[in-house]
Protein backbone atom coordinates (compact mmCIF):
# COMPACT_ATOMS: atom_id res chain seq x y z
CA UNK A 1 0.00 0.00 0.00
CA UNK A 2 2.73 2.73 1.31
CA UNK A 3 4.51 1.45 -2.09
CA UNK A 4 1.58 2.23 -4.86
CA UNK A 5 0.85 5.78 -2.78
CA UNK A 6 4.81 6.81 -3.26
CA UNK A 7 4.01 5.97 -7.17
CA UNK A 8 1.02 7.69 -7.16
CA UNK A 9 2.78 11.07 -5.41
CA UNK A 10 6.08 10.74 -7.44
CA UNK A 11 4.61 10.27 -10.71
CA UNK A 12 1.63 12.75 -10.28
CA UNK A 13 4.32 15.16 -9.06
CA UNK A 14 6.67 14.89 -11.56
CA UNK A 15 4.06 14.91 -14.52
CA UNK A 16 2.53 18.28 -12.78
CA UNK A 17 5.31 19.84 -12.30
CA UNK A 18 6.47 19.32 -16.42
CA UNK A 19 2.54 20.56 -17.14
CA UNK A 20 3.50 23.24 -15.54
CA UNK A 21 6.86 24.46 -16.60
CA UNK A 22 5.30 23.93 -20.26
CA UNK A 23 2.42 25.83 -20.15
CA UNK A 24 4.58 28.60 -18.72
CA UNK A 25 7.25 28.22 -21.21
CA UNK A 26 4.21 28.13 -24.04
CA UNK A 27 2.64 30.59 -23.05
CA UNK A 28 5.83 33.12 -23.12
CA UNK A 29 7.19 31.62 -25.91
CA UNK A 30 4.27 32.01 -28.14
CA UNK A 31 4.63 35.89 -28.86
CA UNK A 32 8.47 35.03 -30.42
CA UNK A 33 7.06 32.21 -32.09
CA UNK A 34 4.81 34.03 -33.75
CA UNK A 35 6.95 36.68 -35.04
CA UNK A 36 9.77 33.84 -36.49
CA UNK A 37 7.06 32.22 -38.39
CA UNK A 38 6.14 36.04 -39.94
CA UNK A 39 9.66 36.63 -40.50
CA UNK A 40 10.87 33.05 -41.80
CA UNK A 41 7.95 31.66 -43.34
CA UNK A 42 5.19 34.34 -44.36
CA UNK A 43 8.17 37.08 -44.86
CA UNK A 44 9.58 35.80 -48.22
CA UNK A 45 6.31 35.14 -49.41
CA UNK A 46 4.91 38.47 -49.31
CA UNK A 47 8.10 40.05 -50.86
CA UNK A 48 7.35 37.87 -53.39
CA UNK A 49 4.11 38.91 -53.87
CA UNK A 50 4.79 42.43 -53.83
CA UNK A 51 8.58 43.35 -54.09
CA UNK A 52 8.42 46.96 -54.74
CA UNK A 53 6.52 47.70 -51.50
CA UNK A 54 7.59 50.83 -49.66
CA UNK A 55 6.17 50.10 -46.20
CA UNK A 56 6.64 46.78 -43.63
CA UNK A 57 3.81 44.01 -44.54
CA UNK A 58 4.61 42.15 -41.86
CA UNK A 59 5.31 44.86 -39.21
CA UNK A 60 1.75 46.75 -40.20
CA UNK A 61 -0.21 43.15 -40.37
CA UNK A 62 -3.68 43.33 -38.99
CA UNK A 63 -6.19 40.74 -38.01
CA UNK A 64 -9.27 40.42 -39.30
CA UNK A 65 -12.30 38.52 -38.24
CA UNK A 66 -14.13 36.75 -41.27
CA UNK A 67 -18.41 36.27 -41.60
CA UNK A 68 -17.90 33.17 -40.49
CA UNK A 69 -15.66 33.54 -37.60
CA UNK A 70 -12.06 32.47 -38.54
CA UNK A 71 -9.51 35.01 -38.14
CA UNK A 72 -7.36 36.02 -40.97
CA UNK A 73 -3.87 38.15 -41.00
CA UNK A 74 -4.03 40.59 -44.04
CA UNK A 75 -0.88 42.49 -44.95
CA UNK A 76 -0.90 45.76 -46.51
CA UNK A 77 0.95 46.81 -49.37
CA UNK A 78 1.72 50.80 -49.30
CA UNK A 79 3.44 52.85 -51.51
CA UNK A 80 4.08 56.53 -51.16
CA UNK A 81 2.46 56.26 -48.20
CA UNK A 82 -1.06 55.26 -50.19
CA UNK A 83 -2.58 51.76 -49.76
CA UNK A 84 -1.95 49.92 -52.84
CA UNK A 85 -2.89 46.03 -52.05
CA UNK A 86 -3.49 43.78 -49.14
CA UNK A 87 -1.85 40.13 -48.93
CA UNK A 88 -3.76 36.93 -46.84
CA UNK A 89 -3.34 33.51 -46.89
CA UNK A 90 -5.36 30.84 -47.05
CA UNK A 91 -5.25 26.68 -47.72
CA UNK A 92 -6.28 23.77 -49.73
CA UNK A 93 -5.65 20.37 -49.61
CA UNK A 94 -2.84 19.30 -51.92
CA UNK A 95 -1.29 15.84 -52.43
CA UNK A 96 0.32 15.90 -49.16
CA UNK A 97 -1.79 17.62 -46.99
CA UNK A 98 -2.34 21.33 -46.77
CA UNK A 99 -0.98 23.84 -49.42
CA UNK A 100 -0.79 27.32 -47.59
CA UNK A 101 -0.56 30.08 -50.14
CA UNK A 102 0.05 33.65 -49.70
CA UNK A 103 -2.51 35.66 -51.90
CA UNK A 104 -1.51 39.36 -52.75
CA UNK A 105 -4.68 41.71 -54.47
CA UNK A 106 -5.15 44.49 -56.02
CA UNK A 107 -7.51 46.84 -54.65
CA UNK A 108 -7.67 49.22 -57.56
CA UNK A 109 -9.37 46.04 -60.09
CA UNK A 110 -9.39 43.14 -57.75
CA UNK A 111 -6.76 41.29 -59.82
CA UNK A 112 -4.34 39.34 -58.02
CA UNK A 113 -0.50 40.79 -57.48
CA UNK A 114 1.06 37.75 -57.10
CA UNK A 115 1.35 34.71 -55.29
CA UNK A 116 4.16 32.89 -52.59
CA UNK A 117 3.88 29.68 -51.21
CA UNK A 118 4.23 29.42 -47.68
CA UNK A 119 3.61 25.59 -46.46
CA UNK A 120 3.40 22.87 -48.07
CA UNK A 121 4.19 19.28 -47.76
CA UNK A 122 4.23 17.90 -51.40
CA UNK A 123 6.44 15.30 -53.52
CA UNK A 124 9.87 17.35 -53.15
CA UNK A 125 11.53 17.45 -56.82
CA UNK A 126 7.64 17.43 -58.10
CA UNK A 127 4.85 19.17 -56.26
CA UNK A 128 7.30 21.56 -55.03
CA UNK A 129 7.50 23.14 -58.46
CA UNK A 130 4.41 24.99 -57.46
CA UNK A 131 6.86 27.63 -55.47
CA UNK A 132 8.88 28.35 -58.20
CA UNK A 133 8.82 31.12 -60.19
CA UNK A 134 7.48 29.65 -63.40
CA UNK A 135 4.35 28.98 -62.09
CA UNK A 136 3.50 31.36 -59.85
CA UNK A 137 4.47 34.15 -62.54
CA UNK A 138 1.15 33.26 -64.20
CA UNK A 139 -1.01 34.35 -61.48
CA UNK A 140 0.73 38.14 -61.24
CA UNK A 141 -2.27 40.60 -62.85
CA UNK A 142 -4.31 37.77 -63.61
CA UNK A 143 -8.24 38.06 -62.31
CA UNK A 144 -8.70 36.69 -59.10
CA UNK A 145 -11.08 33.55 -61.10
CA UNK A 146 -8.24 31.84 -62.00
CA UNK A 147 -8.68 28.09 -63.35
CA UNK A 148 -6.17 25.69 -64.61
CA UNK A 149 -5.81 25.32 -68.98
CA UNK A 150 -7.09 21.88 -68.21
CA UNK A 151 -10.21 22.98 -66.78
CA UNK A 152 -10.81 26.27 -69.31
CA UNK A 153 -8.46 28.54 -67.77
CA UNK A 154 -5.34 30.47 -68.15
CA UNK A 155 -2.92 28.46 -65.33
CA UNK A 156 -0.90 25.96 -67.24
CA UNK A 157 -0.26 23.11 -64.19
CA UNK A 158 3.14 21.96 -63.55
CA UNK A 159 3.23 18.88 -65.35
CA UNK A 160 3.29 16.13 -63.31
CA UNK A 161 1.78 17.76 -60.26
CA UNK A 162 -1.75 18.49 -60.97
CA UNK A 163 -3.25 17.66 -57.45
CA UNK A 164 -0.85 20.32 -56.34
CA UNK A 165 -1.37 22.89 -58.94
CA UNK A 166 -4.84 22.73 -58.43
CA UNK A 167 -4.38 22.92 -54.92
CA UNK A 168 -2.56 26.33 -55.26
CA UNK A 169 -5.54 27.56 -57.25
CA UNK A 170 -8.18 26.53 -54.59
CA UNK A 171 -5.98 28.19 -52.07
CA UNK A 172 -6.30 31.67 -53.92
CA UNK A 173 -10.25 30.78 -54.55
CA UNK A 174 -10.34 30.87 -50.60
CA UNK A 175 -8.01 33.90 -50.30
CA UNK A 176 -10.25 35.32 -52.93
CA UNK A 177 -13.68 35.02 -51.21
CA UNK A 178 -11.97 36.49 -47.81
CA UNK A 179 -10.42 38.96 -49.52
CA UNK A 180 -13.78 39.85 -50.74
CA UNK A 181 -15.71 39.18 -47.46
CA UNK A 182 -13.10 41.83 -45.94
CA UNK A 183 -12.59 44.39 -48.31
CA UNK A 184 -14.53 47.13 -47.06
CA UNK A 185 -13.16 46.92 -43.12
CA UNK A 186 -9.59 46.67 -44.89
CA UNK A 187 -10.42 50.02 -46.82
CA UNK A 188 -12.12 51.10 -43.44
CA UNK A 189 -9.28 49.76 -41.18
CA UNK A 190 -6.17 51.92 -43.71
CA UNK A 191 -7.51 54.33 -45.16
CA UNK B 1 37.12 17.38 -9.99
CA UNK B 2 39.24 14.30 -11.20
CA UNK B 3 36.99 12.71 -10.85
CA UNK B 4 33.97 14.63 -13.02
CA UNK B 5 37.01 15.06 -15.75
CA UNK B 6 36.96 11.25 -15.64
CA UNK B 7 33.57 11.26 -16.58
CA UNK B 8 33.59 14.33 -18.76
CA UNK B 9 35.95 12.86 -21.11
CA UNK B 10 35.08 9.23 -21.44
CA UNK B 11 31.90 10.68 -23.42
CA UNK B 12 34.74 11.83 -26.26
CA UNK B 13 36.35 9.03 -27.11
CA UNK B 14 36.22 5.59 -24.90
CA UNK B 15 32.25 6.05 -24.75
CA UNK B 16 31.54 8.41 -27.84
CA UNK B 17 27.40 7.68 -28.56
CA UNK B 18 27.29 6.94 -32.50
CA UNK B 19 30.60 5.30 -32.45
CA UNK B 20 31.45 3.38 -29.26
CA UNK B 21 28.09 3.37 -27.87
CA UNK B 22 26.08 3.01 -31.34
CA UNK B 23 23.29 4.48 -29.70
CA UNK B 24 20.84 7.48 -31.04
CA UNK B 25 21.72 6.68 -34.84
CA UNK B 26 18.31 7.74 -35.99
CA UNK B 27 19.29 11.43 -35.81
CA UNK B 28 22.75 10.71 -36.89
CA UNK B 29 21.89 9.09 -40.02
CA UNK B 30 18.78 11.54 -40.73
CA UNK B 31 19.83 15.19 -40.10
CA UNK B 32 23.15 15.25 -40.68
CA UNK B 33 23.30 16.59 -44.70
CA UNK B 34 25.29 19.42 -43.24
CA UNK B 35 27.58 20.38 -40.64
CA UNK B 36 25.02 22.75 -39.42
CA UNK B 37 22.31 20.59 -38.98
CA UNK B 38 24.50 18.21 -37.08
CA UNK B 39 26.09 20.80 -34.78
CA UNK B 40 22.55 22.01 -34.05
CA UNK B 41 21.10 18.36 -33.49
CA UNK B 42 23.88 17.99 -30.99
CA UNK B 43 23.61 21.29 -29.01
CA UNK B 44 19.66 20.43 -28.93
CA UNK B 45 20.97 16.92 -27.15
CA UNK B 46 23.26 18.89 -24.99
CA UNK B 47 20.53 20.81 -23.38
CA UNK B 48 18.22 17.99 -23.12
CA UNK B 49 20.62 15.23 -21.76
CA UNK B 50 22.65 17.44 -19.12
CA UNK B 51 19.40 18.67 -17.50
CA UNK B 52 17.49 15.62 -17.56
CA UNK B 53 20.83 13.64 -16.05
CA UNK B 54 20.74 16.46 -13.34
CA UNK B 55 16.93 16.61 -12.65
CA UNK B 56 16.75 12.46 -12.70
CA UNK B 57 19.95 12.46 -10.68
CA UNK B 58 18.13 14.97 -8.03
CA UNK B 59 15.37 13.30 -7.47
CA UNK B 60 17.08 9.87 -7.63
CA UNK B 61 16.51 8.53 -4.22
CA UNK B 62 12.87 9.59 -4.06
CA UNK B 63 11.75 7.40 -7.26
CA UNK B 64 10.29 4.52 -6.49
CA UNK B 65 11.89 1.83 -8.51
CA UNK B 66 9.01 0.56 -10.39
CA UNK B 67 7.92 3.46 -12.12
CA UNK B 68 11.33 4.74 -12.70
CA UNK B 69 11.10 4.40 -16.48
CA UNK B 70 8.42 6.46 -16.83
CA UNK B 71 9.53 9.39 -14.62
CA UNK B 72 12.73 9.20 -16.75
CA UNK B 73 10.74 9.66 -19.93
CA UNK B 74 8.31 12.47 -18.03
CA UNK B 75 11.48 14.47 -16.99
CA UNK B 76 13.26 14.11 -20.67
CA UNK B 77 9.61 14.15 -22.30
CA UNK B 78 9.33 17.78 -20.84
CA UNK B 79 12.74 19.40 -21.90
CA UNK B 80 12.41 18.38 -25.22
CA UNK B 81 9.42 20.21 -25.80
CA UNK B 82 10.84 23.12 -23.86
CA UNK B 83 13.97 22.86 -26.17
CA UNK B 84 11.71 22.58 -29.70
CA UNK B 85 9.67 26.08 -28.16
CA UNK B 86 12.88 27.21 -27.80
CA UNK B 87 14.42 26.71 -30.92
CA UNK B 88 11.13 28.06 -32.69
CA UNK B 89 11.14 30.71 -30.81
CA UNK B 90 14.96 31.59 -31.30
CA UNK B 91 16.48 29.86 -34.01
CA UNK B 92 13.34 29.01 -36.53
CA UNK B 93 15.48 28.25 -39.69
CA UNK B 94 17.27 25.93 -37.90
CA UNK B 95 13.72 24.20 -36.40
CA UNK B 96 12.90 23.76 -40.13
CA UNK B 97 15.73 22.02 -40.90
CA UNK B 98 15.75 20.05 -38.43
CA UNK B 99 11.94 19.27 -38.11
CA UNK B 100 10.50 16.22 -36.57
CA UNK B 101 13.90 14.96 -35.23
CA UNK B 102 13.84 17.61 -32.48
CA UNK B 103 10.77 16.31 -30.64
CA UNK B 104 11.93 12.41 -31.88
CA UNK B 105 15.08 13.31 -29.36
CA UNK B 106 12.88 11.94 -26.49
CA UNK B 107 12.74 8.51 -27.98
CA UNK B 108 16.84 8.75 -28.27
CA UNK B 109 17.83 5.90 -26.78
CA UNK B 110 20.64 7.78 -25.44
CA UNK B 111 18.62 10.08 -23.06
CA UNK B 112 17.38 7.16 -21.27
CA UNK B 113 20.51 5.10 -21.57
CA UNK B 114 22.50 7.79 -19.62
CA UNK B 115 19.28 8.30 -17.11
CA UNK B 116 19.09 4.73 -15.92
CA UNK B 117 23.41 3.50 -16.30
CA UNK B 118 24.42 6.74 -15.29
CA UNK B 119 22.19 9.41 -13.53
CA UNK B 120 20.17 7.26 -11.08
CA UNK B 121 23.26 5.64 -9.80
CA UNK B 122 25.12 8.85 -9.29
CA UNK B 123 25.15 12.53 -7.79
CA UNK B 124 23.92 15.19 -9.46
CA UNK B 125 27.90 17.05 -10.30
CA UNK B 126 28.92 13.36 -11.96
CA UNK B 127 25.84 13.24 -13.28
CA UNK B 128 25.72 16.82 -15.21
CA UNK B 129 29.79 15.71 -16.26
CA UNK B 130 28.57 12.58 -17.92
CA UNK B 131 25.67 14.27 -19.66
CA UNK B 132 28.30 16.88 -20.80
CA UNK B 133 30.49 14.65 -21.79
CA UNK B 134 28.01 12.32 -23.95
CA UNK B 135 26.34 15.17 -25.41
CA UNK B 136 29.76 17.17 -26.29
CA UNK B 137 30.87 14.05 -28.11
CA UNK B 138 27.36 13.27 -29.85
CA UNK B 139 27.46 16.60 -31.53
CA UNK B 140 31.38 16.14 -32.03
CA UNK B 141 30.15 12.91 -33.93
CA UNK B 142 27.45 14.66 -35.66
CA UNK B 143 29.04 18.21 -36.85
CA UNK B 144 31.98 15.53 -38.24
CA UNK B 145 29.81 13.06 -40.04
CA UNK B 146 27.48 16.13 -41.13
CA UNK B 147 30.89 18.18 -42.48
CA UNK B 148 32.01 15.30 -44.69
CA UNK B 149 28.84 15.04 -45.89
CA UNK B 150 28.54 18.22 -46.58
CA UNK B 151 32.33 18.15 -47.81
CA UNK B 152 31.89 15.81 -50.28
CA UNK B 153 28.26 16.00 -51.30
CA UNK B 154 28.23 19.74 -51.91
CA UNK B 155 31.68 20.98 -51.89
CA UNK B 156 30.82 23.62 -48.86
CA UNK B 157 31.85 23.14 -45.16
CA UNK B 158 29.24 25.67 -42.94
CA UNK B 159 27.89 26.55 -46.00
CA UNK B 160 31.12 28.05 -47.81
CA UNK B 161 32.76 26.40 -50.43
CA UNK B 162 35.80 25.16 -50.10
CA UNK B 163 36.92 22.92 -52.30
CA UNK B 164 38.95 23.25 -55.27
CA UNK B 165 37.03 24.18 -58.63
CA UNK B 166 36.67 21.44 -60.59
CA UNK B 167 35.81 19.76 -57.65
CA UNK B 168 32.40 17.31 -58.63
CA UNK B 169 30.66 16.88 -55.80
CA UNK B 170 29.29 13.42 -55.11
CA UNK B 171 25.52 13.96 -54.89
CA UNK B 172 24.91 10.86 -52.91
CA UNK B 173 26.54 11.95 -49.92
CA UNK B 174 23.80 14.26 -49.26
CA UNK B 175 21.05 11.32 -49.96
CA UNK B 176 20.07 9.22 -46.96
CA UNK B 177 22.58 6.11 -48.60
CA UNK B 178 25.68 8.89 -47.69
CA UNK B 179 24.51 9.07 -44.16
CA UNK B 180 25.47 4.61 -44.34
CA UNK B 181 28.20 5.32 -46.10
CA UNK B 182 29.92 8.60 -43.76
CA UNK B 183 29.17 6.62 -40.67
CA UNK B 184 30.11 3.21 -41.76
CA UNK B 185 33.76 4.54 -42.59
CA UNK B 186 34.01 6.51 -39.86
CA UNK B 187 33.31 3.93 -37.32
CA UNK B 188 35.65 1.71 -39.46
CA UNK B 189 38.41 4.43 -39.04
CA UNK B 190 37.93 4.50 -34.91
CA UNK B 191 38.09 0.93 -35.25
CA UNK B 192 41.40 0.76 -37.11
CA UNK B 193 42.63 3.18 -34.60
CA UNK B 194 42.01 1.39 -31.53
CA UNK B 195 43.38 -1.36 -32.58
CA UNK B 196 46.98 0.18 -33.65
CA UNK B 197 47.00 2.07 -30.31
CA UNK B 198 45.93 -1.40 -28.74
CA UNK B 199 48.73 -3.06 -30.60
CA UNK B 200 51.46 -0.71 -29.77
CA UNK B 201 50.82 -0.96 -26.65
CA UNK B 202 50.95 -4.46 -26.76
CA UNK B 203 47.49 -4.93 -24.98
CA UNK B 204 45.13 -8.11 -25.99
CA UNK B 205 42.99 -6.84 -28.77
CA UNK B 206 39.86 -5.77 -27.85
CA UNK B 207 37.13 -8.49 -29.13
CA UNK B 208 34.46 -6.58 -29.41
CA UNK B 209 34.53 -2.80 -30.06
CA UNK B 210 31.49 -1.76 -30.68
CA UNK B 211 27.93 -3.80 -29.53
CA UNK B 212 27.51 -4.55 -32.93
CA UNK B 213 29.78 -6.17 -35.22
CA UNK B 214 32.16 -3.39 -35.88
CA UNK B 215 35.40 -5.73 -34.51
CA UNK B 216 35.50 -8.06 -37.63
CA UNK B 217 35.41 -5.37 -40.03
CA UNK B 218 38.55 -3.67 -39.80
CA UNK B 219 41.52 -6.55 -39.39
CA UNK B 220 40.90 -9.32 -41.95
CA UNK B 221 44.35 -10.57 -41.88
CA UNK B 222 45.99 -10.77 -38.45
Amino acid sequence: MREILSMIIVLSAICSASGFALSYLKQTSAPLIEAQVLTYVQGPAIASVYPAAENDPVAERQPFNTPDGRRVMVFPYKQGGKLLGVALENKAGGFGGDVNVMVGFNLGNDSLLGIGITEMKETPGLGTKVAEPKFTKQFIGASAAVELSARGGKVDSVSGATISSAAVIGAVKAADQDYQALKAQILQTWQ
Amino acid sequence: MASMWKEFSKGLWNEIPPFRLVLGLCPTLAVTKSADNGLGMGLAVIFVLVLSNAFISAVRKIIPKKVRIVCFIAISATLVVAVELLMQAFAYPLYQQLGIFVPLIVVNCIILGRAEAFAAKNPVHLSIADGLGIGVGYTLALTLVGALREMLGTGMLFGKYIMWESFQPFKIMVEAPGAFLALGSLLGLMNCITIIQARKRGDELPVNLTSGCGGACCNPEK
